[in-house]
């Protein structure tokens, strides 16, 4: 059983809009990460030669290398990104529904 | 003998001890011993937490690795932030939400509580133990090797160290030593890291032929395979650093650090960047090893393998760069990480005894302050016992199974239990159980079977399970058990818990919420 307190929450349109928004940020972001993770993983068993190739024809630094600081430059940006996020959305509405608890 | 680690590792016991005594004189209530009494910032935490994944293992192993394998190193250096984004963007804010000293709170929100702190408890001590252990051991060699100590010596002197901080200091003394460690580590790692660059006009192209140019390998290195070759072990590998990050109960507790989960959200945000910085210094110091150290023959033993061992490449390129005195300042911040780390290590598992068992299943969640702080200091006392004497039995041991175990039971038992029972409504006391368990027990016996202990150590001449790293069945075997036993659970108890799903769900969602 719910509580009171709990009962309007659920029935709250910013509480909806709050967990629809959170939920597909955070698993569209852990997907394209795992995605790209998992890609890195699957080239360095079946196509290793194209992780061993240059970037540039003319230049030495394999694609691996630079994949490699590419996913980690893409998880600094997507934390960034998720963090401008909830302070620009889930926080105005989770003071929007405390708020609106009172009344 | 070096004189200038000597007395630099003798200023940070003496700053750290200092904060151990100032902080046990703020140490007095539980949410003091085991959360800092709530009062750290995001920033700090963040710093704190990084400090916790940055260790000896990943500073030193890791580079060894780049060193040795070149870019077979890039799947840990990937895998060790990655995990992070998943505590970003799954755990953190539900966590923080939900619990109050241990993940194991979260387990047990609407699940039955005995049963289901005894086994994540478990979990928590399974995971915390081996990792120390390992840890411990590592710490022996290494710094009988940095400072010429004595094995024993240097495993007393690190026992003796974290139980000092731990006991006295609680979480508080155990933060400020893992932040000011952080600092340290990841200036340590710029220096070196830069250093390497100068020397090459602050060319990465250069870097790289260089690196091919000295290594046995030659090309190889540049290419995936010297190490890692078929995809179950890739996908273990995987799966171990992106889920058992956030199955780490050490890591798991400093979130409870902070006022809210905002602040748990900004320090997972901070101590991304931190990491991330740091991973990717890591492959500079590895292939700079190979550059500058692999063939000077001042670093080498007469059969040609580094002094020390592979782990010594990031401390001898140290030397390379800033002399002796560079070299003493890195030996003393590799001494501090071991140090900071294994007092994480003990708190958290002796919070998993004296919160949740003690308090929570003995005591039925009504126990004495005092008696519970009591039993965690007591704890903290017999695992430091406990652990040196095992360390000084250890000596020599290969101890990488023991890091094996822990990581992949944090991904294995902890992290699908608690995934679970934040996201899934269905899920039961019996799902979390058999889930819980059937994790433990395959993660357990697959490191038995596989090449490390069934070869290496029992000296068979075949692993009957051909693999190094269980992580892949073992949390097959958890997510199976777990979805079988919940589904088919028709008893009132599980209706009942899924019934308060929602109210979990709430508050999960946005924090407890005072009922008017």
């Amino acid at each position: 059983m719910l509580s009171p307190t709990n009962k309007k929450i659920q029935t709250n349109k910013n509480f909806h809009k709050l967990v629809s928004l959170r939920r597909r940020v955070s698993w569209s972001f852990l997907l394209v990460l795992l995605g790209s993770y998992l890609t890195y993983g699957l080239l360095s068993v079946y196509f290793p030669s194209f992780l061993a190739r240059p970037v540039f024809s003319d230049g030495i630094v394999p694609v691996g290398i630079a994949m490699g600081y590419a996913i980690l430059a893409l998880t600094f940006i997507l934390t960034l990104i998720y963090i401008w996020i909830a302070n620009r959305y889930f926080e105005p509405l989770e003071r929007k529904i405390i708020a609106e608890l009172e009344r | 003998m070096n004189i200038s680690a000597i007395a630099m590792f003798f200023v940070f016991v003496i700053i750290t001890l200092g904060i151990t005594w100032w902080a046990a004189k703020h140490t007095k209530t539980r949410s003091d011993f085991y959360a800092a009494g709530r009062s750290i910032g995001g920033l700090q935490n963040g710093l704190a937490i990084a400090g916790d994944f940055m260790s000896a293992a990943t500073f030193l192993g890791v580079t060894a690795l780049v060193y040795s394998t070149g870019m077979d190193g890039m799947l840990f250096v990937i895998g060790g932030t990655l995990g992070w984004a998943v505590v970003l963007l799954l755990v953190a804010e539900r966590l923080r939400n939900l619990g109050q000293y241990t993940f194991s709170d979260v387990v047990a929100f609407r699940l039955e509580r005995k049963p289901v702190r005894i086994m994540s408890a478990t979990g928590s001590l399974a995971v915390a133990i081996p990792y120390l252990l390992a840890q411990m051991v590592g710490a022996g060699a290494l710094i009988q090797s940095l400072f010429h100590l004595p094995y024993n010596l240097a495993v007393v002197l690190v026992g003796v160290l974290m139980t000092l901080y731990v006991t006295f200091g609680g979480m508080l003394a155990t933060t400020w030593i893992q932040t000011i460690k952080a600092v340290l580590l990841l200036t340590g790692g710029t220096i070196i890291s830069v250093g390497v660059m100068a020397m090459l006009n602050f060319d990465f192209g250069a870097l790289v032929s260089a690196a091919i140019d000295v290594h046995p390998q030659g090309p190889a290195i540049m290419a995936p395979g010297l190490l890692f070759t078929d995809p179950i072990t890739i996908i273990s590998i995987g799966l171990a650093f992106v889920f058992g990050t956030a199955g780490l109960p050490h890591v798991l507790m400093r979130f409870f650090t902070v006022p809210d989960a905002r602040q748990a959200r900004r320090s997972v945000a901070y101590a991304i960047g931190f990491i991330g910085y740091f991973q990717s210094l890591i492959f500079i110091i590895g292939l700079g090893a190979v550059v500058y150290v692999s063939n000077n023959p001042e670093f080498l033993t007469a059969g040609g393998g580094l002094i020390g061992g592979s782990n010594m490449a990031a401390i001898h390129l140290s030397k390379v760069i800033g002399g002796d005195l560079f070299l003493g300042f890195i030996s003393a911040v590799a001494f501090a990480t071991i140090l900071a780390v294994v007092s994480g290590l003990t708190l958290s598992a002796a919070a998993a005894v004296s919160h949740d068992i003690y308090a929570n299943v003995i005591c039925d969640g009504d126990s004495d302050r005092k008696t519970e702080l009591r039993i965690s200091r007591i704890t903290t006392v017999v695992i430091g016992l406990t652990t040196m004497a095992l360390a000084i039995l250890l000596e020599g041991e290969n101890v990488a199974v023991l890091a094996l175990i822990a990581l992949a039971i944090a991904a294995s038992v902890n992290f699908p239990v608690m995934f679970l029972s934040m996201y899934w409504s269905r899920f039961t006391t019996r799902g979390a159980l058999a889930g819980g368990y059937s994790g433990l027990a395959t993660a357990l016996v697959l490191v038995l079977l596989g090449p490390t202990v069934w070869v290496s150590l029992l000296g068979f001449e075949k692993p009957v399970y051909p693999y190094a790293y269980p992580t892949l069945f073992a949390m097959l075997a958890n997510l199976i058990c777990a979805y079988w036993f919940s589904v088919s659970d028709k008893s009132q108890r599980a209706l009942a818990e899924a019934e308060s799903f929602a109210a979990q769900w709430i508050q999960s969602e946005i924090g407890p919420v005072q009922e008017k």
